[in-house]
C-alpha cells in the first residue's frame, strides 16, 4: 500500500512539477474576447514588435451571448497581459475569469459609453467603434508604456480611417427617403441611431431564440402597415424566420453584417461596413 | 400546393389562418402527426421508445457531420448517420450480451456527445439550437411535399407488412416458424423509424421528438380494445394534439412543438385516469 502511495506521489510530482516552471515570457500578449475587438486591437498593435494579439473566441464564434468558456480559453487568458472585453453585458463569463485569474488586467472597451437599452452592440456603428478603439488604445498605453508612441500613432491612423468611413457612410445614406427597417436581432440600434434609420421591428427579440407564431404574425402586420421594404438578417444566423415574413409581405431579405465574424485582416471592419452601406442603399434606395 | 393553401384559406375563417406560415405549419402538422401516431404505436408495442430517443439524439452528430463535410442540406448527412446508427445498435444488440437499454443508452450518449463536441468546437452552437426545440413555423412547401411522400411510403409499407410485423412483435418464434424473416422485418422497421425521425426532427426538435412518438401511442393503449384500433386512436390523438397545440401556441405566444407535446401529455393522463376508473369498476 505504502509503495503504491509513494509511486502515485512520484507520478503526481512528475506530472505537475513540470507545469510550475512556465517558459520564460517574452513580449506583451493581448487577448481580445471576440472578433470586432480583435480587429481593433490588430490595427492598434500593427508593426509593433513583441506585441501579440489573440482572438479568444476565434474567427467563427459570432456574438458571445451564449459563449461557453472552454479550457483552451482559460489557458489563453493565463498567458495574457491584457484582456480586452466588450463589456456592457456581452461577456457573461467575466466573473468566472476574474475568480480564476485575479491578477489579469481587464479592459472594458465600452466603459463610460452611453448605452441604448443596455445593448452591447456598440461597435456596429463607426462612432461606437471609434469609442472602443480609444478605450483599447488607452488600456494598451497604460499596460505597455514602452510602446506608447507607436500605439498613439496607430490609434491616430485607425481613427482617421474610421472617421473617413463614417463620413462616407453619411454621404451615401443621408439622402435615403425610406428609413424603416426590420432586423433579425437586436444588433443594430447604434448603427440605426447614427444614420437615423428607424428600426420598427425586431424579429427575434431575445438573442439565439426563435420567434413564436404570435411574434411572427405581429411582425407581418407591422411590415404591411408601415410598408417596410427590407428585412435584415445576419450572416451568422439562420434567416428562416425572415424568409417566412418576406414570403408573406413581399418585403425582401438582405444580409447586414454586425461584423462578429470574418477574415483575419486589419481592414475587415472597414470593408464589412462598406458592404453594409451598399446593402442598405440597395435595400432602401 | 398553392391549391391546397387556397382551400385552407377559404375554409378556415380564423385570425391565424390569414397567415401563410400558419397554414403551412398546419399542413405539416396534418402530415407529421398521423405518421407519428402510426409509427409510435409500433415503437411502444415493441418497447423501442428508448431506441427512437437515441435516434433523435444522433441527429446532432448527423448535423455535425454535415457541417464538417460542408453540405448545405444537413438532412442528407442526418439520414445517412441515423441509418448507420440504427444498424449499429441492432447489430450490437444481436451479438453482445449487454441488455438493450444499456446498449441503446451507450449509443444515445455517443450520438449526443459527438454532436456537441463537433458543433461547439468553433463556439457556434447557437446556430443549431433550432434543431433542439424545432421550428415548424418556417416549414417550406417542398418540405411539406417530402413529408407527404414519407407518409405515403409508410402507409403503403404498413398495409403490406402489417400482419407480419404484428406477428414479429407478439411472437417472434411463431413468426420464424411461419417463414417470416424476423430480422429483416426488424431492420426494416428500424430504418422506417430512423427515416421518420430524421425527416421531421427539424420541425419537431431533438428534445421532444420522442415525446411526440410515445405519448399518443401510450394514450391510445389506455383506450383501444384491439391492436388495430390502437393505431387509429394513436393517429387521432396525435392529430388532435398537433392541431390544437399549433393553434393554442399562436394565441398564447408559446413554442409550437412544446405546446403540442404538453397537450399530448394531458391527453395521456386523462386516458390513464379513465382506464384506472374502468379497471376499478
Amino acid at each position: 500500500m505504502k509503495r503504491i502511495l509513494t509511486a502515485c506521489l512520484a507520478l503526481l510530482l512528475i506530472l505537475f512539477g513540470g507545469c510550475k516552471k512556465a517558459p520564460e515570457k517574452t513580449g506583451y500578449t493581448v487577448v481580445a474576447s471576440f472578433y470586432p475587438l480583435y480587429i481593433s486591437a490588430l490595427n492598434l498593435t500593427q508593426g509593433i514588435e513583441g506585441v501579440r494579439v489573440i482572438n479568444m473566441a476565434g474567427q467563427q464564434a459570432g456574438c458571445l451571448h451564449d459563449y461557453q468558456l472552454q479550457n483552451k480559453d482559460m489557458k489563453t487568458l493565463e498567458e495574457a497581459d491584457l484582456f480586452i472585453v466588450n463589456g456592457a453585458g456581452m461577456e457573461n463569463f467575466l466573473r468566472k475569469v476574474a475568480e480564476h485569474l485575479p491578477g489579469l488586467t481587464v479592459a472594458d472597451a465600452s466603459e463610460g459609453y452611453d448605452l441604448i437599452d443596455e445593448n452591447p452592440h456598440i461597435w456596429v456603428s463607426p462612432k461606437g467603434n471609434e469609442y472602443q478603439v480609444r478605450s483599447i488604445a488607452a488600456a494598451l498605453k497604460a499596460g505597455d508604456p514602452e510602446h506608447r508612441e507607436q500605439y498613439e500613432a496607430n490609434e491616430k491612423a485607425y481613427l482617421e480611417k474610421l472617421e473617413a468611413l463614417c463620413e462616407e457612410m453619411h454621404g451615401r445614406l443621408d439622402g435615403l427617403s425610406n428609413r424603416n427597417i426590420v432586423t433579425m436581432h437586436e444588433a443594430f440600434p447604434y448603427l440605426a441611431a447614427e444614420f437615423s434609420l428607424k428600426i420598427v421591428g425586431v424579429i427575434n427579440r431575445e438573442p439565439d431564440s426563435y420567434p413564436s407564431a404570435r411574434e411572427i404574425a405581429e411582425t407581418i402586420e407591422l411590415v404591411n402597415e408601415l410598408q417596410v421594404k427590407a428585412l435584415f438578417a445576419e450572416p451568422q444566423y439562420s434567416a428562416s424566420a425572415a424568409d417566412v415574413i418576406a414570403q408573406e409581405t413581399g418585403a425582401k431579405v438582405y444580409t447586414l453584417d454586425p461584423v462578429v465574424t470574418g477574415e483575419d485582416s486589419p481592414d475587415a471592419y472597414l470593408s464589412a461596413m462598406r458592404k453594409n452601406t451598399d446593402t442598405l442603399l440597395e435595400a432602401l434606395g | 400546393m398553392e391549391f391546397l393553401d387556397s382551400i385552407l384559406r377559404a375554409i378556415l375563417p380564423f385570425e391565424w389562418a390569414n397567415y401563410e406560415f400558419m397554414r403551412s405549419a398546419l399542413l405539416a402538422v396534418l402530415l407529421v402527426t398521423p405518421l407519428f401516431g402510426l409509427i409510435g404505436t409500433s415503437v411502444v408495442n415493441n418497447k423501442m421508445s428508448f431506441f427512437s430517443d437515441a435516434l433523435g439524439h444522433s441527429a446532432l452528430t448527423g448535423i455535425a457531420i454535415g457541417v464538417l463535410l460542408g453540405i448545405d442540406h444537413y438532412m442528407i448527412s442526418m439520414i445517412g448517420f441515423a441509418l448507420l446508427f440504427a444498424l449499429l445498435i441492432s447489430g450490437v444488440l444481436q451479438h453482445g450480451n449487454s441488455s438493450a437499454d444499456t446498449v441503446i443508452g451507450v449509443f444515445s450518449s455517443i450520438g449526443l456527445a459527438l454532436g456537441i463536441v463537433i458543433l461547439s468546437a468553433r463556439g457556434g452552437f447557437a446556430k443549431y439550437s433550432s434543431y433542439l426545440i424545432g421550428d415548424i413555423l418556417t416549414v417550406q412547401s417542398e418540405e411539406i411535399l417530402m413529408l407527404f411522400v414519407l407518409l405515403c411510403a409508410v402507409v403503403i409499407l404498413w398495409i403490406l407488412f402489417y400482419n407480419k410485423f404484428l406477428l414479429v412483435t407478439i411472437n417472434p418464434d411463431m413468426a420464424s416458424g411461419k417463414n417470416v424473416r424476423v430480422n429483416l422485418i426488424r431492420h426494416l422497421f428500424s430504418i422506417v423509424v430512423a427515416l421518420t425521425v430524421m425527416v421531421s426532427i427539424k420541425w419537431v426538435g431533438i428534445l421532444i421528438i420522442n415525446s411526440l412518438l410515445v405519448l399518443p401511442a401510450a394514450a391510445a393503449r389506455n383506450l383501444a380494445k384491439s391492436a388495430r384500433g390502437s393505431h387509429f386512436w394513436a393517429m387521432g390523438i396525435s392529430l388532435f394534439s398537433g392541431i390544437s397545440g399549433l393553434i393554442l401556441s399562436y394565441y398564447l405566444g408559446t413554442v409550437a412543438s412544446g405546446t403540442i407535446v404538453l397537450i399530448a401529455a394531458a391527453i395521456f393522463f386523462l386516458t390513464f385516469i379513465w382506464s384506472l376508473r374502468k379497471a376499478g369498476r
